[in-house]
């Protein structure tokens, strides 16, 4: 079998066929009244009531069959919308252009018989090589071409969904029997690169018990990307709310209404489109969520490019910030509403446990103060406040007294916990601010 | 062409009716319009020539109609700094040199500016076509204020002829102004220029502006909203059976087939075009390309010959060209001969505008 480059009588044509452009471009075209008079002539009635019917003639097509030898189309204008030169001409694609993960590559390929003599026998053979892997997308050794004739071609498709970044090689190869019986072996090498069209950036908010998800889409592509679904898929024990902005269009007129909903188009080279998402734990205890190694879940992305050329990705899984569990928290049930200067007052806290298992026993008390100066409101009575142990999941009421020294706004601060058995301490409770008064 | 004394509005002979023919209008007038419609540049740039050097021209007006028919042909031969010059040499446009009751005797009782309107919106074009499309969409934008008060002006005076050919300029600077920003993919803009002139009342529910909306929803990838403006065009046209309007509607129809790689039924609604009207120029381009999509090479290209060879004052385009090239570059190895048969049979018929670099030789 030999493979010399100069002797085959065979060659691979290959054209990629991704979707056909929508040709755009300004035409020079003019209507009679805007070249052969003054643009003010019809202020004048009498040439009011003769130009267009003068106009008009010449604006008229030749009737149905009879053939117009003229390039009217190329001087006059038809229709105003001309003028915008979007005729509705599907143009193929002129170049390879750029190609990136989560699209369709499809090819048309060609293989022509340029010599005098017919071949036979063709197994023809196409795959993609990465640098991981082979695809095979079309092999025709079960049932070989039988022939093509001097000067004939067979013709084929191939599709393949890109999967990897980096150099693919489109391979085709054609096992012939040449004009003088020569199985002959004709590879072919197509070389193109596979790039990233997006990268999503996230950030994980926890606001007060609410978990937010920020996801940023920022486009390295050379057009404009048409979202169709950017959907975030949560993990177990998750559930996912899209926020929206609220709509700006609410002024849209009932005509416009059926035309078009805003677009979500992200410029190329480098536009960027924000999603926020609010999470919520489904699982009964608190707000908190609580996942196993943390994963939130994945985006799933959906777009479209030039007449609906789609492409779509999936990102990898994406984790949380490293939430530190709560295994103890403090509740204020009561905090009486007046607090007089001077006199002691009592606040009615729940202490629970979030653990499953046993803790304690407690100690509560206020942290030492290291500002300078007196603290505006102290314990009232023993420093330290012993609680028993408190089962797992299980709770324990207290009272905390207090006395405030200082007048006006003051903040409660400082309550902390802690579990003597394990070593551990707590701040939970969050400032709380509080008015106090003369008598 | 003498001027006497004509009473407004009063019954004029009829021959010396300086409106009665292209040829009362302007001296040759006819004579330039032909050659235009045939394509004929190059000698519309000579006649312009010979009637300036053998001072034919005796009216200001005559002046700018064969200033404007030289503007146009230069800039069809895609001679954008000659054009340039051209225009420059002009004096300012809204000056009293190109206003008619500057010149009464020639003028009687007439007043306005003579100056054609096509001057003006090539004026705007040549920028962009030079590469200063800043300088150009300014121009546009400013022309279309020019316009508009125009059309005040108009709409107190209820001059109906007047205000008519004012709102069809209107239209005509809007839509070059939106061809240039979608050439730049500024979508937005497009969509929201599109938008004002759907719900404006100069136009309405037009059936050819809603295709064109569609056409840019299917470019940015809209399918949905596609699909939503080629129905209203269908109700459009279900009210008013014209061929014009049928084919519109299928062509629409076949391109979301199209965008649904159902390439079948596309070259289906394709060639009802093509039986409704044998010169849809855009119909039996289409279909070719949707052949190419259905592995069909040979078909495609049989398509496109033949529609060279039966109507190519209609098909002769360069998108058309492009396409066959293409096809012949996939199809023959030894494309060179091809292509060089399709451009000396391209060279003998096509009109002096035809850019014939669209054959890649």
């Amino acid at each position: 079998m030999s493979s010399s480059q100069a002797s085959h009588s065979l060659a691979f044509r290959v054209m990629r066929l991704c979707r056909p452009t929508l040709h755009v471009d300004t035409p020079i075209l003019v209507d009679p009244s805007d070249l052969l008079v003054g643009e003010d002539i019809y202020d004048d009635p009498v040439a009011a009531s003769h130009l267009p019917r003068l106009m008009g003639g010449l604006k008229v097509k030749p009737s149905g069959d009879a053939a117009d030898l003229s390039y009217r189309n190329r001087f006059l204008l038809n229709d105003s919308t001309d003028s915008m030169g979007l005729s509705g001409l599907l143009l193929l694609p002129q170049a390879f252009g750029a190609i990136y993960l989560g699209e369709t590559f499809c090819s048309y390929v060609s293989i022509n018989n340029s010599s005098n003599f017919e071949v036979r026998d063709i197994i023809i053979k196409a795959e993609i090589q990465t640098e991981r892997q082979r695809i095979l997308l079309l092999d025709t050794s079960k049932s070989a071409v039988e022939s093509i004739r001097a000067g004939g071609r067979y013709d084929f498709i191939v599709e393949h969904d890109v999967k990897e970044l980096g150099a693919h090689t489109l391979v085709c190869t054609a096992l012939y029997d040449d004009g003088d019986g020569e199985r002959k072996y004709l590879p072919q090498f197509f070389k193109f690169n596979v790039a990233n069209p997006l990268s999503v950036r996230t950030k994980v908010r926890v606001v007060k018990d609410t978990t937010f998800l920020e996801v940023c889409i920022e486009n390295h592509t050379k057009s404009n990307l048409y979202m169709d679904q950017v959907e975030f898929e949560p993990a177990q024990n998750c559930s996912a709310t899209k926020l929206n902005a609220d709509e700006y269009h609410s002024e849209k007129t009932s005509t416009t209404r059926e035309t078009f909903t805003p677009p979500v188009l992200i410029r190329s080279g480098g536009g960027i489109q924000n999603y926020l998402y609010q999470l919520k734990s489904s699982s009964r205890a608190s707000d908190q969520i609580k996942v196993e190694g943390n994963v939130l879940g994945k985006l799933q992305l959906t777009w479209r490019t030039n007449l609906g050329e789609p492409g779509r990705l999936q990102t990898q899984q994406i984790l949380g910030a490293a939430i530190v569990r709560k295994e103890i928290d403090l509740q204020v049930v009561e905090l009486p509403t007046t607090i007089i200067l001077g006199r002691s007052f009592s606040v009615h806290i729940e202490l629970l446990n979030l653990t499953e298992r046993e803790l304690g026993p407690f100690e509560v008390s206020l942290s030492p103060d290291d500002l300078p100066g007196e603290r505006a409101i102290m314990t009232n009575g023993l420093q330290k406040m012993v609680l028993p142990k408190v089962e797992a999941f299980g709770s324990r009421d207290f009272h905390l007294n207090l006395v405030a020294t200082k007048l006006g706004v003051q903040k409660i601060t400082g309550i902390r916990v802690y579990e003597c058995n394990e070593g551990k301490t707590y701040n939970p409770l969050p400032d709380m601010e509080v008015f106090v008064d003369l008598e | 062409m003498e001027q006497d004394s004509v009473d407004s509005g009063a019954q004029i002979d009829p021959l010396s009716n300086p409106f009665a023919s292209l040829d009362s209008l302007s001296p040759d007038l006819s004579s330039l319009n032909d050659l235009a419609m045939r394509g004929a540049w190059r000698s519309i740039l000579e006649k312009v020539s010979r009637s300036r050097s053998l001072d034919l021209l005796k009216q200001p007006h005559h002046h700018l109609t064969y200033l404007s028919f030289n503007v146009l042909a230069l800039s069809k031969l895609r001679r954008f700094a000659d054009a340039n010059s051209e225009l420059e040499s002009l004096q300012d446009l809204d000056g009293s040199d190109y206003r008619y009751e500057t010149y009464p005797k020639v003028y009687p009782g007439r007043s306005g500016s003579m100056v054609p309107f096509s001057l003006r919106w090539i004026h705007c074009i040549i920028p962009i076509k030079l590469g200063r499309r800043n300088e150009g969409l300014d121009r546009l934008y400013k022309l279309l204020d020019l316009v508009r008060e125009k059309l005040e002006e108009r709409k107190s005076n209820s001059r109906e002829e007047s205000l008519r050919e004012w709102k069809r300029r209107e239209l005509l600077v809007i839509n070059t102004i939106i061809g240039d920003h979608l050439i730049h993919k500024e979508f937005s803009v497009c969509l929201d220029l599109i938008r004002n002139l759907l719900s404006g009342d100069c136009l309405g529910l037009d059936a050819f502006l809603l295709s064109e909306l569609g056409y840019i929803q299917l470019q940015i990838g809209d399918l949905d909203g596609a699909k939503g403006s080629f129905s209203q065009v269908e109700g459009i046209a279900d009210k008013e059976k014209s061929i014009k309007l049928m084919n519109l509607v299928s062509r629409n129809k076949a391109l979301i087939y199209l965008v649904g790689k159902d390439y079948v039924s596309a070259v289906r609604e394709y060639e009802e075009c093509m039986e409704r009207d044998h010169t849809d120029a855009v119909a039996i381009n289409n279909k070719a390309i949707c052949l190419m999509y259905l592995r069909d090479l040979s078909d495609s290209i049989k398509v496109l010959e033949n529609s060279l060879e039966r109507v190519p004052t209609v098909t002769l385009n360069e998108t058309l060209v492009v396409n066959l090239c293409s096809m012949y570059e996939l199809a023959y190895v030894n494309h060179a001969e091809i292509k060089k048969t399709l451009s000396n049979w391209i060279a003998r018929v096509a009109p002096d505008d035809f850019d014939s670099s669209c054959t890649r030789i």
